[in-house]
């Protein structure tokens, strides 16, 4: 198969199945139809017309013969007004004779029926032998095909009778058995589109059905039931549809009490994580500080006490250990649970936060916060702390960048927080390291409070992490 | 538009082919009936020897017997032969009075007749049965109860021409005879022109008698041997002259002489004495006019009304 015919069939295929429903079985009706009567016609034409030329070859045979018995004796008898009578009621008889002659038994013409003269050629013909029965020859005249039958009389001792008759006739009843098995067709088809139209839109409904509620399905409502209309695939269909929309609604009612759980599960861990922190950090800040401090202070009273120069030495290391120990012990605590988040707000803690992560990792970090003076909801806020103290993290031990930037803003009813670096990137469709864990982690944090966290990046030119959380005073965690 | 092109096609497809034109067979010859031109004169040939044959017995029925004599007669004269026939025994006397005949064989009555209107001339007369004579047979079918004319009153009756002895004027003697006439005597009356068709008549019994020429009698039985279980003669008359061959009294007399001597030698031919037989004849001898006497006493006798 070429490549022409390939994309001809192609075409055909695509235009055939691109129609609806109603057009193909439309199709399908006025196509038979069609088909049927363009093939009934036909044949029942050539039929008739084979029959109908069998009838006039036979009745030329047998006026002929009747005429020639009847012309014996006139011809015998020299009688040229009986033949010329006889030829024109045999004509006027018959509407399908065109012509009638007499010839005598030297093939002159003794009476026709051609008024005032006689076709060049009619003559010679045709012609029969004496002992023939009959010879018939279909002739092409100007008018259309005639059939000329030639019967000897008397043996051919009184001459030759001829006969033409003229297939108008027969045409015409062709023609009319053609329109009316035109018109029959037409009718016919006319009923076959009443039918295709009613079958179609029995068919179509269930089927119209079917995909609006399919459709409302595919947005999340489970609950369209679709009616059985017939008892055929269409109405299995429906059943199957039904009981697959029962089961969604099922997993899904399922899903939700599952996530619902999850949510509150993770809620409580955070919550509880967050309240470990704040134990701790106090713990650290009340007890531990403090003991730290009482020792500071000892070692310092037992300094002032002790007048040897050498034990003021290693009194002084021993304080400045001690010192060092309060500085860190200050540190874990804050980096555990800032008080600035709880005492004065993100902005603040976030404020410190980059202050304290630039001085420390050495890597200049551009901070901008703008929220206004209104504090947000408790759970939001520690939630944006954990994100953009977790993103910072990730920045120092794996970005190698030089700069950062912390955006936090109001955008509408939402809080925008978004941490840039211009570090070296990262590959987002690698899986399986502690980097995708501690993001994936980010996104929970985000998604419990209803809202997002976006991650850009590509290898090579840094990550931009974007979180949008949005602010409603209702949002409370149950614990 | 493109979606509905293939149902296009498909109408498309139905109209042409109940369009198509029908097989017809192939026609041999092209004639344009149209085109008409005057009939071409035949050429003239020899004259012909014209030669008129009375309706004794029908038509076909002259042609198949008369075929070997006429044949017969063309070779002998060297000249084509015409063979003239007429319904009635009266257009052949006129023909024969025009000219437009040279020999005839013609019946009695139409010889009486001609004789008075013309001078018909005698040329030769048939001989059957040793004899020159015929008679009239009454006939009626083989299970009628008649037994002669009598017997008929109220029956249907067919004649043969109107001017023929045997067959119309000697059954009307008959009749008058009985102090009526045919039209009151018969129920029916009606003329078959020939006398074989008067025997086909009765053996059918589309007529209950007729009067016919004894010679056809005995010729029909002869081709046709059943008809003798179908008819019965109840009368036969008394001897008459033979129906004779005439001649046109103005052809010149040398052809006269010519087709006398021809008729009169014919018997002593092999292939004339065949033509004989065919219609027949022994041989063909010299007749005067007195031998008809007796028929022109009894015509005058009874006056034949016209045909209605």
């Amino acid at each position: 198969m070429n490549a022409f015919s390939h994309s001809l069939s192609r075409r055909f295929w695509n235009t055939v199945s691109s129609v609806t429903v109603g057009v193909k079985i439309l199709g399908l009706a006025l196509g038979l139809v069609l088909l049927l009567g363009a093939g009934v016609t036909w044949q029942a034409r050539n039929s008739l017309s084979f029959i109908l030329q069998q009838q006039m070859e036979k009745e030329g045979v047998t006026s002929t013969r009747d005429l020639a018995a009847r012309a014996v004796d006139p011809i015998l008898l020299n009688d040229v007004v009986g033949l010329q009578k006889l030829l024109l009621e045999t004509q006027e008889n018959n509407p399908d004779v065109r012509y009638a002659f007499i010839l005598d038994q030297h093939g002159q013409v003794l009476a026709h029926t051609f008024g005032a003269g006689f076709p060049i050629g009619l003559i010679n013909a045709n012609q029969a032998r004496s002992d023939d029965h009959h010879h018939t020859l279909v002739l092409q005249t100007e008018a259309g095909l005639v059939w000329d039958t030639a019967v000897p009389v008397f043996g051919g001792r009184a001459g030759m009778a001829r006969l033409g008759l003229s297939d108008a006739s027969l045409r015409s009843a062709i023609q009319t058995l053609t329109v009316q098995m035109l018109l029959m067709v037409l009718l016919v088809s006319a009923v076959g589109i009443l039918v295709a139209v009613f079958l179609t839109s029995i068919l179509t409904r269930p089927l119209h059905e079917l995909v609006t509620a399919a459709q409302v399905v595919a947005h999340g409502d489970f609950s369209p039931r679709v009616p059985r209309w017939a008892d055929d695939e269409i109405g299995d269909l429906a059943d199957a549809f039904n009981a697959m929309t029962a089961e969604l609604a099922h997993i899904d009612e399922i899903r939700r009490e599952r996530e619902q759980l999850r949510r509150q599960l993770l809620e409580k861990v955070i919550a509880t994580q967050e309240d470990e922190r704040r134990r701790i950090a106090r713990e650290l800040h009340d007890s531990t500080s403090q003991n730290l401090t009482s020792l500071m202070v000892g070692l310092k009273n037992i300094e002032n006490m002790c007048d040897q120069q050498q034990m003021r030495a290693p009194l002084q290391e021993l304080r400045g250990v001690v010192s060092q120990t309060l500085d860190e012990v200050h540190e874990i605590s804050v980096r555990l649970r800032p008080p600035v988040l709880d005492d004065l707000g993100l902005s603040d803690a976030i404020e410190r936060l980059g202050r304290e992560w630039q001085a420390r990792y050495k890597i200049p970090v551009d901070i901008l916060v703008h929220l206004g003076s209104e504090r947000l909801p408790g759970e939001i806020e520690t939630a944006i702390y954990r994100i953009v103290q977790e993103s910072l993290t990730n920045i120092a031990r794996y970005a190698c960048a030089k700069s950062a930037s912390v955006l936090l803003e109001r955008r509408g009813s939402d809080v925008v927080a978004i941490v840039e670096d211009d570090g070296q990137g990262f590959d987002l469709a690698q899986k399986f390291n502690n980097r995708q864990m501690g993001l994936a982690g980010m996104r929970e944090r985000a998604e419990l409070l209803n809202g997002n966290l976006t991650i850009e990046s590509r290898p090579g030119q840094g990550v931009s992490i974007h979180v949008q959380i949005p602010i409603t005073e209702e949002e409370k965690i149950t614990l | 538009m493109t979606k509905y092109s293939p149902l296009i096609l498909l109408f498309l497809l139905v109209a042409l082919a109940a369009c198509s034109v029908a097989p017809s067979p192939q026609p041999a010859v092209a004639i344009d009936l149209t085109d008409l031109q005057p009939l071409p004169t035949p050429a003239a040939g020899e004259t012909p020897l014209r030669v008129a044959i009375a309706a004794v017995i029908s038509p076909k029925g002259t042609v198949e017997s008369y075929a070997l004599l006429l044949k017969y007669l063309g070779d002998r004269t060297g000249r084509p032969i015409e063979l003239i026939q007429r319904r009635t025994y009266m257009e052949i006397n006129d023909l024969i009075e025009s000219g437009q005949v040279d020999l005839a064989f013609v019946c009695t009555s139409a010889y009486i007749a001609g004789k008075q209107d013309f001078d018909m001339e005698l040329l030769a007369a048939p001989q059957v049965n040793g004899d020159t004579v015929y008679r009239s047979y009454l006939i009626v079918p083989a299970d009628s109860p008649a037994k002669d004319m009598a017997d008929l009153k109220g029956q249907v009756f067919a004649f043969t021409d109107p001017i023929s002895f045997t067959g119309r004027a000697y059954p009307t003697s008959l009749v008058t005879a009985l102090g009526v006439t045919p039209e009151t005597f018969f129920s029916r009356i009606f003329f078959t022109y020939s006398h074989d068709e008067a025997i086909y008549a009765v053996a059918n019994q589309l007529a209950d008698g007729a009067g016919v020429d004894s010679l056809i009698y005995y010729f029909a039985l002869n081709r046709d041997p059943e008809l003798a279980q179908k008819l019965k003669v109840i009368h036969k008359s008394p001897p008459f002259g033979i129906p004779p061959v005439v001649v046109n009294p103005n052809l010149r007399p040398q052809i006269k002489a010519e087709l006398q001597a021809i008729l009169l030698e014919m018997a002593r031919d092999p292939l004339g004495r065949e033509a004989l037989t065919a219609i027949g004849v022994e041989q063909f001898v010299i007749i005067d006019d007195f031998s008809y006497e007796s028929v022109r006493s009894l015509m005058k006798g009874i006056a034949l009304p016209e045909l209605p």
